[in-house]
């Protein structure tokens, strides 16, 4: 009984169980054997559906094309958690470029046919006349007896601020044409600008800035912020940001209250600032012709460019190069784009008429980018409109013009243009006015960042969120992508103050320093693996540093294709015979020559493309993409 | 010929008054500034709101005068345990509505030792005094009556006793067959109508007391002690003989099978540290667990087989994840002692200890779980928060959010200590090693020290 309850499938001692089971191995080894295939179960009711119905495209299991397959990690844990990571960012990639296909690429233009015809020569009339009743409303003349006038647009586009020189401040939702509050404030007012959304002002006045809420009631005094010229709201960090005659230049967090930072600029009173909206760093441009960057976490400018001879009158960051080109304008009638990348010497420049005039004054060339990157430049009695490719191609002189516009009332002392629409709103002498650029706005709004038609419920929430995900000052620098990329490595010291080499015990040893030591640290890089699979396998130490060189320096040896004596008349009957015959095998090879073929067809016209002058034509792929699998 | 951009109204506001509004996407990076920033503001959020709710005392249960050193829980009941004292009372524990159930005052002369549900609501505890005792542990109206009255009025006396010749250490029932094993000197394996043990395992030269026995879950006939001669045995109640024995550099005070992968076993060793082995390999642990700072008396898996708790002599209950070495969650209360008796309820959800200052403190299994019901906006945020800790670990500032643990100061002197201890016993062995003949003496990886040797 025993010896049968034993046999049934007790444990067994180590060592008759382990010749078992190498005795299984051995068998499955065994020459000839074929692993026996599972029989494939039909599932019945499936079966009967399978027929008529398919599976929705977002329901079909997908593998994302290109995964590392990070083969040189050893590791089985970490190696199958990388797959999983990669795989899982090589499908967002590819649903991204998926949801790229449904965006509307909405977009104002105006065409022009011909040569002799110029975008130039269209005037607001005409553009009224040609757009539908909505649209043309939105070209609007105020008549305001508040001074010059300087404007401010929401995040989303949807509601106007604006402060006369005189003292009138207005904020309203400009396409209903809602009133929030008017004031006479009886006191000179220099600038005016939102804070994280139409509900509040911070206004710049005669001595301090002020901050009103929507109906017009003052809230705040900010009584450290003195004799301000230009006012800045960092939407991210929830920081108001001022700069006025003494030159100080000061950050006061608007959810704290907090003053985060105070720069003396020493270089006098400073009568434009700009933002960079894609890492809040502050463009300052002073009296003596330099354009200084600043973060609050610098006392000393990253950046100092002397830009101008002569004072800088206005600034602008290029939001749709992400914040790639800067241009200004100075009282020397010159406006410059520069490439914040390569700071040495501007892009391009040109001269304007009727910019100077003292830029102390508040009067000379103002300058503004759009979403969509046209660039708008007001001087003397005429707002010119330029359009993005040329503005920053490298050649000499004004580029060419897209389109512009007079006004009589000078001077021109702001230009906006409006988010989300093509409209370009001109604060000057006699009041606003507000044109339509065609082309200018931003087509697809995105409702999570700004969107023009939030509801009141939508904007509390927006507010609630915003300052949940309020970012520390300490954040701003001049690469916002910083965050979250590797630290650099830690120089360790290799010998003390005598000289003598430092050797730390092994236990002392960084994790990685240990592995060096015993020579299990592995610092292939994903995209060597090939090369490494190419020299050989066998290399370790020292070898394996040299390598890549060697291979980079060593052109690949061509393989030359040799044929041996074959009559080309046999070669012929051969092939003939081949053809033939159809089999899966030579069906698949027939595809894929056919598809390589296809391929070489169209880098061929790309490259002909190219020749011709235009850039490659690339197709634009359709939305019903999505459904051909 | 001229086009200008105009959004119409009618696709953006919502058609009926209650309607979401209707929502547009743009997945422009340029749209989207400071994403990676705003992204890493949100997951330290999530890392200090996660912390910030890690509030897992639930309660205790009460009753018990001398420390609690076993308890057991009901198999096919959720809200059911039986905990044991150091004074011989076994108590019997309507966790749900934190009430007694049934108690035995003097089910033993001296501390009981063990406990193990049986069927049909039966209970086997083991003691020190040498016997075995099978108790009814039904209630007179099916748990709605009052039981206090009901034990005023009779003490309840035991089913049966199994009289043993040495002290009983521990005791575990087997799965679906109505036997059950002690350990004594040696493992018996009893019958519950029997009152001598039917068979003895013993492993062939071994001389030792055995501290703790447990079934198999899965291969029920399978089971495994922990010795004071720093031996952990497997038998196999078919064949009556132990099959293996492995022997460690310290004593295992506790094991516990895996309820999900039956070749799984986890001990709580006295060298402050857990092993998971394999049992078809017993060479070398699958993993080893470092955090306790004292010895380990007590583990316990979770039902799910991911997770695993355990409970020390170091006032400390330590929640780890299964394959994870480091960093388990750690509860500790101001007036919880050392921890003898740890155990998973029967949902994962709740942890249970029993300590020496004797009572039985509930616990929540994740500390940060809100009980009750949680609706589907909710459960998505914390999803979407949990996604975020777990990308943005990394990061300097979430990471010591994430891995900061407030610890009683003792305990964490005491790790400090440990830590200074290991640091200058490995920094020693390197010296040594580096004035010693190259390649005389090799350094041991960390999980092949834990084996001496392994016997059959």
């Amino acid at each position: 009984m025993d010896a049968l309850i034993s046999k049934a499938d007790a444990i067994k001692p180590l060592d008759k169980k382990a010749k078992r089971a190498r005795f299984f191995k051995g068998q499955d080894r065994a020459p000839g054997e074929h692993k026996k295939k599972e029989p494939v179960v039909e599932d019945a009711t499936a079966a009967s559906i399978s027929r008529s119905t398919r599976l929705p495209p977002s329901l079909v299991p997908h593998e994302p094309s290109k995964v590392p397959s990070n083969s040189h990690i050893k590791d089985v844990k970490l190696r199958s958690q990388l797959t999983r990571t990669a795989k899982h960012t090589a499908l967002t990639k590819e649903l991204l470029k998926d949801a790229e296909l449904l965006r509307s690429e909405e977009r104002g233009r105006i065409e022009v046919e011909g040569q002799m015809e110029k975008t130039w020569r269209v005037t607001q009339d005409e553009i009224v006349k040609s757009v539908g009743v909505e649209v043309a409303a939105q070209r609007k003349e105020w008549k305001l007896d508040g001074g010059s006038y300087r404007t401010r647009y929401t995040r989303n586009g949807r509601h106007l601020a604006i402060a006369g020189k005189k003292g009138h401040v207005a904020t309203f939702d400009w396409q209903t044409g809602t009133l929030h509050s008017e004031l006479q404030l009886q006191e000179t007012v220099r600038d005016i600008t939102f804070l994280q959304d139409q509900s509040f002002i911070a206004v710049a006045q005669k001595q301090y800035v002020y901050i009103y809420d929507q109906s017009g009631v003052e809230i705040h005094r900010l009584s450290s912020h003195v004799e301000v010229n230009r006012l800045e709201f960092l939407p991210w960090h929830w920081l108001l940001v001022s700069v006025g005659n003494a030159g100080y230049l000061k950050y006061t967090d608007t959810s704290t209250g907090q003053t985060i930072n105070e720069t003396r600029t020493k270089l006098g009173a400073c009568n434009a600032m700009v933002q960079n909206m894609h890492n809040a760093v502050i463009y300052l441009g002073h009296q003596n012709g330099t354009v200084t960057l600043r973060t609050p976490n610098l006392s000393t400018p990253p950046v100092t460019l002397l830009a101008h001879l002569g004072p800088i009158t206005s600034l602008s960051v290029d939001p749709s190069s992400g914040g790639r080109y800067l241009a200004t304008a100075g009282v020397d009638n010159r406006v410059k784009v520069w490439d914040c990348r390569n700071w040495k010497g501007c892009v391009r420049e040109w001269t304007v008429r009727g910019g100077g005039g003292g830029g102390s004054k508040g009067i000379g060339t103002e300058l503004e980018w759009s979403q969509k990157g046209l660039l708008a430049v007001a001087s003397g009695g005429t707002v010119n409109v330029y359009a993005p490719p040329t503005i920053h191609s490298a050649h000499k002189g004004m580029p060419p013009l897209y389109l512009n516009h007079p006004i009589p009332h000078r001077p021109l002392t702001s230009v906006r243009f409006c988010p989300f629409t093509d409209v370009l709103t001109l604060g000057h002498a006699a009041g606003l006015s507000s044109i339509i650029v065609p082309g200018a706005g931003e087509g697809d709004f995105d409702s999570a960042e700004a969107d023009p038609f939030e509801a009141r419920t939508a904007r509390r929430e927006r507010e609630v969120r915003g300052l949940l995900d309020k970012i520390q000052p300490e954040l701003i620098t001049l690469d916002p992508e910083f965050i979250g990329s590797l630290a650099p490595q830690e120089e360790r010291p290799t010998y003390d103050q005598l000289g003598k080499k430092v050797v730390a015990p092994y236990a002392r040893l960084p994790r990685l320093e240990r592995l060096r030591v015993s020579g299990k640290a592995d610092e292939t890089e994903v995209g060597e693996e090939k090369e490494q699979a190419d020299g050989g396998g066998e290399e370790d130490g020292m070898q394996a540093d040299e390598s890549p060189k060697q291979t980079s320096s060593e052109k690949p040896e061509k393989v030359k294709m040799k044929m041996k004596g074959k009559g080309k008349s046999m070669k012929r009957w051969l092939s003939k015979k081949r053809k033939n015959v159809i089999d899966p095998s030579t069906v698949a090879i027939r595809q894929k020559i056919e598809a390589q073929k296809e391929t070489r067809r169209r880098e061929l016209k790309a490259a002909k493309a190219a020749a011709r002058g235009g850039e490659a034509e690339v197709e634009k792929p359709s939305a019903l993409d999505r459904f051909r699998k | 010929k001229i086009s200008v951009l105009h959004h119409a109204p009618s696709a953006h506001i919502p058609a009926r008054s209650g309607d979401p509004n209707p929502v547009s996407r743009n997945l422009d990076p340029l749209m989207h500034p400071f994403a990676r920033a705003r992204e890493r503001t949100r997951a330290l959020n999530a890392a200090k709101i996660e912390r910030m709710f890690a509030k897992p005392f639930i309660g205790s249960l009460e009753g018990h005068i001398d420390g609690v050193y076993t308890m057991a829980r009901k198999r096919d009941e959720l809200g059911t345990i039986a905990s044991g004292s150091g004074d011989g009372e076994i108590i019997v524990h309507d966790i749900s509505n934190r009430k007694h159930k049934v108690r035995f005052p003097s089910a033993h002369k001296q501390t009981v030792s063990g406990l193990a549900f049986s069927e049909n609501d039966r209970l086997l505890s083991c003691g020190v005094d040498k016997t075995v005792k099978l108790w009814d542990t039904r209630t007179t109206s099916d748990g709605n009556g009052d039981l206090e009255d009901m034990d005023a009025r009779t003490e309840r006396t035991p089913l049966s006793v199994y009289a043993g010749k040495m002290a009983f250490n521990s005791i575990d029932r087997h799965r679906t067959d109505p036997l059950f094993a002690t350990a004594s000197n040696i493992v018996h394996i009893w019958d519950e109508t029997k009152s001598t043990p039917i068979s003895n395992l013993t492993f062939p030269t071994s001389n030792e007391t055995i501290t703790c026995v447990r079934f198999n879950l899965s291969e029920s006939s399978i089971l495994a002690s922990a010795g004071t001669d720093r031996t952990l045995t497997l038998y196999d109640i078919r064949t009556g003989k132990a099959e293996r024995r492995v022997v460690l550099q310290m004593r295992a005070n506790h094991l516990s099978w895996c309820p999900t992968l039956p070749t799984s076993i986890l001990l709580a060793s006295e060298d402050h540290n857990l092993y998971t082995f394999d049992i078809r390999s017993f060479s070398i642990p699958t993993q080893i667990y470092k955090d306790h700072v004292a010895a380990v008396m007590s583990c316990d898996w979770s039902p799910t087989g991911t997770e695993f708790v355990s409970g020390g002599w170091d006032r400390t209950v330590r929640i780890w994840k299964e394959g994870v070495g480091r960093g388990p969650a750690v509860y500790h209360a101001k007036r919880m002692q050392r921890v003898f008796s740890t155990m998973y309820t029967g949902d994962a959800a709740f942890i249970l200890s029993g300590s020496d200052d004797g009572n039985v403190r509930i616990w929540k299994a994740r500390a940060s779980e809100k009980l009750g019901v949680v609706d589907g906006r909710e459960k998505a945020s914390k999803q979407y928060r949990d996604k975020l800790r777990e990308r943005w670990k990394f990061d300097p500032e979430v990471g010591k959010v994430e891995r900061h643990r407030h610890l009683p100061k003792a305990v964490h002197k005491a790790a400090e200590l440990k830590r200074t201890m290991l640091d200058a016993r490995q920094v020693k062995e390197d010296r040594r090693r580096k004035h010693t003949r190259a390649g005389e003496s090799k350094p041991k990886a960390e999980r092949k020290k834990a084996v001496i040797v392994e016997q059959t």
